[in-house]
């Protein structure tokens, strides 16, 4: 059962190359000290905006359970969300595929005739690798998130959902701006580079035509898109051209507006530790008649790739509980060492590892569920409890399992199973079944243990190869009870 | 290489939108949506308005707004100085009863005032460009993340808050709510959203670049907020 090409996403291929990605990463020690200072930056500010553990669990109990409720009624509070978005005269686009979604953005930009566009933050768009589709048909689209516009100068993506350019310090910034924008003279200061990025960009806002954001919620009982941003360029975006369009992904819906305050407090203090950001922006409708300023079109594109067939499973449903805070990557130890390009995809650390399966299907990425220690930190930090964990031993199930003829849970089902793998498991399995079998197999590894390799492979390659016992252990005790019975005898005699 | 035909994205959505709702319920046909789990929200202790307002200003100045606790009588001077300590000569205001005062006794002064009485189609220029500061009112604030409420209509834009580099807000101390949960169900909210609201709690800026704070990233550098009724008990 096909129900989506793999091929369609440019990050299918390098989430394939994830262990060579790994390998360059883990070279370079600039990336890496990178990493390290930003995550210890991010854990202490979480830690500080959570001073009572008893509101913290409160909280999450809560959000997880909005969270759930909302995923339950999700086909209904979508059609809600539409027919007030509707009346409030924003329109509503539909998109199964990331190629739809690209598409009806073009065409929409296309029908008012625009050359410029200008971009809020939004992941989803990173999903649908929008600026390519745009850039090819020649229209402008300029990342206005400070961390985004550093990573498209850089021709690079974002390497964590939040901070996008988290893999850079200021030298590199200082280097990338004196590179590619005329008249800049190098300096590490930041508050220079920020303001000449500020600069740039404000004239573009002046100029733009379109703008582009995402959605962090979407409520359905009154039809509203909420924007959480600190910089103001989010608010640029949805406020000074004449069209916005914003697109997310169909799991962004919540009921009601009651369900907005839990989340949004959740969502700040999880991310950056602050109690709120700066600008926490509602639109429900576009300009009114008399308003002065305001974009005269608003539209919404509702993306699903992939998410529905995680909602078809309970288990993977939990999945789309995320509200994309990132505390998961930030506590992640795989993530500091490796970073965040080396997962290959548009969400990395844990979160990508459990929802890049279902965007780009088990073939291009069996591996990352496997990138995990299962130490449990990210189940641990996750502000709406999703069981990270669990559910990557559950999609390393999924990887592995044998081709069969019942549709699928997963695309890709069974894409990282070996064959040489399944044989030893299962060989393991008899012996361990059979006693007469296992004492065998046992006296056999250890009279032959002179043939193990020294060579294992990647266990072999940090560490020595390991050595059988020349008796086993039952062999070994026997013998020292037959010791004992015998020095009992001698001293009774 | 020949171009597909453009798909008409209508029928795209309106295939998509099918595709999606029909997987969806079938999924969830059978919910028993009377019997989920009780959702019970932490309850925040309660604060005498003094606490609150306390909060709400230590809460803006740890964001790097400038809150100045005045009184209507005295805000046009605060403004008067405050726009010569930055050399700054020109006013963006809204429009409304909530100015009436204010920008009478500011007309005496030196401050050249513009009011935003204009459509912003043809007129971005001069926005971005000629417009070093904006005065805007609010309409009711939080204390628990020190957050103001801003409510744009025909007389207050949505960018007159956003675009000037500095940003003077008028606050009534009276209109403080204790958190955004509260303020929402006391005004039902859900009732009465209007184009757009936003919430401001501190000037723009941004951690992008290697986690160090820099303000004015977009928006406006500086946020001073005209605290008025600070002093007065709540009525």
């Amino acid at each position: 059962m096909k129900q989506f090409n793999e091929e369609e996403s440019k990050y299918a291929a390098s989430a394939k190359a994830f262990r060579a990605n790994v390998t360059r990463d883990l070279g370079n020690e600039e990336l890496r000290s990178n990493f390290r200072g930003a995550m210890d930056y991010l854990m202490g500010k979480r830690k500080s905006a959570f001073s009572l553990a008893d509101e913290l669990e409160a909280l999450r109990e809560q959000c997880k359970l909005i969270k759930q409720r909302c995923l339950v009624k999700l086909p209904h509070l979508l059609e809600q969300l539409e027919d007030k978005l509707e009346t409030n005269g924003i329109k509503v686009h539909w998109a199964e595929t990331i190629t739809e979604a690209n598409e009806i953005i073009a065409q929409l930009i296309a029908q008012k005739n625009g050359k410029t566009v200008v971009k809020g933050k939004s992941m989803v768009s990173e999903e649908t690798a929008l600026n390519d589709y745009l850039e090819e048909r020649n229209v402008e689209c300029l990342e206005s998130d400070m961390g985004e516009y550093i990573v498209q100068l850089a021709k690079q993506h974002p390497s964590h959902i939040i901070m996008p350019a988290i893999h850079q310090n200021k030298q590199q910034v200082a280097q990338l701006f004196a590179d590619n924008i005329d008249g800049f003279e190098y300096s590490t200061d930041v508050d220079t580079l920020i303001q000449q990025g500020r600069t740039i960009l404000r004239d573009k806002f002046c100029q733009a035509d379109v703008g582009i954001s995402g959605v962090n919620f979407a409520v359905a009982e009154t039809g509203t898109l909420c924007l959480v941003e600190n910089e103001g360029n989010g608010r640029m975006c949805t406020t000074i051209p004449d069209l916005h369009i914003a697109i997310t992904g169909i799991e962004k819906v919540v009921e009601h507006l009651s369900d907005v305050p839990p989340l949004l407090s959740l969502l700040t203090r999880s991310a950056t530790g602050q109690a709120i950001s700066t600008y926490f922006n509602m639109i429900s409708s576009p300009r009114k008649t008399g308003e002065k300023d305001g974009p005269k079109e608003v539209h919404l594109v509702l993306l699903d790739n992939g998410r529905s067939q995680a909602f078809a499973d309970e288990e993977l449903r939990q999945t789309l509980q995320c509200i994309r805070c990132g505390a998961c990557m930030n506590h992640c130890p795989v993530y500091t060492r490796i970073g965040g390009h080396a997962y290959g995809t548009v969400y990395p650390g844990p979160i990508g590892k459990i929802i890049s399966p279902h965007m780009l299907g088990l073939d291009a990425t069996s591996n990352l569920p496997t990138a995990s220690t299962l130490c449990g930190a990210c189940g641990e930090v996750c502000p709406v409890k999703i069981p990270i964990p669990k559910i990557l031993l559950r999609l390393r199930e999924e990887s592995v399992k044998p081709k069969s003829d019942q549709p699928q849970i997963m695309q890709g089902q069974g894409a990282g199973r070996s064959n040489v793998e399944a044989l030893i498991w299962k060989a393991w399995a008899q012996v361990h079944e059979s006693p007469k079998l296992y004492a065998l197999s046992m006296w056999g590894l250890t009279r032959f243990r002179f043939l193990m390799p020294k060579k294992l492979g990647g266990w072999t390659s940090v560490r020595t190869a390991p050595k059988p016992a020349a008796t086993t252990l039952h062999e070994q005790i026997k013998a020292k009870q037959a010791k004992q019975d015998k020095q009992l005898k001698n001293g009774q005699g | 290489m020949t171009k597909a035909t453009v798909a008409d994205i209508k029928v795209v959505s309106s295939n998509a939108r099918g595709n999606i709702l029909a997987k969806l319920k079938a999924e969830v046909k059978g919910a028993h949506y009377d019997k989920l789990p009780e959702e019970s929200p932490y309850i925040y202790p309660e604060f005498s308005h003094q606490e609150n307002l306390a909060q709400f200003v230590a809460e803006l100045e740890k964001n790097h707004a400038q809150v100045i606790k005045t009184t209507k009588g005295l805000m046009a001077e605060v403004i008067r100085e405050q726009l010569k300590a930055l050399n700054i000569d020109k006013l963006l205001h809204g429009e409304g009863d909530a100015y009436h005062e204010v920008l009478t006794q500011l007309k005496a002064s030196k401050v050249e005032l513009q009011a935003y009485d204009f459509s912003i189609d043809n007129n971005k220029e001069l926005l971005f460009n000629e417009c070093p500061a904006a005065l805007s009112s609010s309409r009711c604030s939080i204390a628990a993340t020190g957050s103001i409420v801003l409510w744009p209509d025909e007389n207050e834009p949505r960018s007159l808050s956003l675009v000037p580099p500095v940003h003077f807000v008028i606050v009534d101390a009276n209109k403080l709510y204790a958190d955004f949960a509260r303020l929402i169900a006391a005004n039902e909210w859900q009732n009465k959203l209007p184009t757009n609201v936003v919430l401001i709690s501190g000037p723009s800026k941004t951690a992008d670049i290697q986690q160090t704070l820099a303000y004015g990233a977009h928006g406006p550098k500086a946020l001073i907020v005209l605290l008025l009724n600070s002093e007065e008990a709540r009525t």
